[in-house]
């Protein structure tokens, strides 16, 4: 293999860093670029440059890909990383409430819990965990494809507002007239409700229509916007990005 | 810096990053990396656009230009620092002349 096929496929592999369909449509041009840029004899990626490539593709993978001109959709998309947040802070809160317990139960009955005990709340931690997770993972999944301009992710938005709000509802009057709804038990849901409640309402703004219109139907002024942020779009470019 | 690369005509990649390196006096030294995240952000915000597509030597080279968007962002930029500029160097004359 030559030093420049190996060059390039070092290349090749730091691009992975980046999203799919930014290769897709740079992936190519990008690689130009690196090989254009790298010295005679050059075998594999330098330090700095693999550096580079790999921060500004996860940074690229991070951040919410909604143009400046979609600001109602860019607002939805933050919300839905602080909804993503809110969620993560109650599931930290949860396992803590779980390891204090043996603590507490120790400190204040003066014996450890038996086994039976432990292992029946380690029965508990992992549902504790999973449905912990999975509100995580649903506002980041719901911030990533609205940012995407996917029209069925603010439908489903939208249909995962109306769930939370059937939950927050039969938590409060349904759970709450017999064990009575705790402040910790109401803050969180109710403050991601309203954060989604804020999301939800901005993805049905007028502005934000626009951003999820499908291709073919934009104005010719929306032509502008990158196909990488376009779902539908056709790749034109080898799929080997 | 990237606008000010793509002022005075359409450039691909690689002719940013040296027209980058020559406008900063060879302080900045773009790489490709940061320099493609930077123009999707540009592309995303429509303040550059894709001028034209040519496959050299079997690679692909891609064209930028400023949008009229980016060309008044960029103005608007220019006229902010020129003002900067000019402040900074009334006040230093004022303050016993060290500016020339």
């Amino acid at each position: 293999m030559s030093d420049q096929a190996r060059l390039e496929r070092g290349y090749r592999r730091l691009l992975a860093c980046y999203p799919r369909a930014f290769r897709r449509e740079n992936g190519q041009e990008i690689l130009a670029v690196l090989m254009a840029c790298a010295p005679d004899g050059q075998r594999r990626p330098g330090r700095a440059e693999s550096a580079d490539l790999i921060s500004s593709g996860l940074r690229m993978r991070l951040r919410p890909s909604v143009p400046r001109s979609a600001r109602t959709v860019r607002a939805a998309v933050r919300l839905m990383w602080a909804g993503a947040a809110v969620s993560t802070v109650n599931l930290i809160i949860v396992l803590a409430v779980f390891g204090g317990l043996k603590a507490r139960h120790g400190r204040f009955l003066g014996h450890s819990l038996t086994a039976a005990q432990v292992s029946q709340l380690n029965t508990l931690i992992i549902p504790a965990v999973v449905t912990g997770l999975i509100p995580v993972a649903l506002w980041l999944w719901m911030a990533r494809a609205n940012g995407q301009g996917w029209n069925w992710a603010r439908s489903l938005s939208t249909v995962l507002f109306g769930l939370a709000t059937l939950e927050l509802t039969h938590y409060l009057f349904g759970f709450g007239e017999v064990f009575g709804p705790t402040m910790f038990g109401v803050i969180f849901p109710a403050l991601t409700w309203l954060v989604g409640l804020a999301a939800v309402w901005l993805l049905w703004r007028p502005a934000s229509t626009a951003f999820f219109k499908p291709l073919g139907l934009t104005q010719a002024g929306h032509s502008a916007q990158p196909s990488s942020r376009i779902p539908w779009s056709s790749s034109r470019w080898p799929r080997q990005f | 810096m990237i606008l000010t690369a793509l002022a005075s005509g359409s450039q691909h990649g690689y002719g940013i990053i040296t027209d980058v390196r020559e406008i900063s006096g060879g302080l900045l030294q773009l790489r490709p990396g940061t320099l493609y995240t930077a123009l999707d952000r540009l592309r995303a915000d429509e303040l550059i656009g894709v001028d034209r597509e040519e496959i050299v030597d079997g690679r692909l080279r891609r064209y930028y230009r400023l949008t009229p968007a980016g060309t008044t962002r960029l103005s608007a930029e220019a006229a902010r620092l020129q003002a900067h500029a000019s402040t900074a160097l009334t006040r230093l004359n004022l303050a016993g002349g060290t500016a020339t």
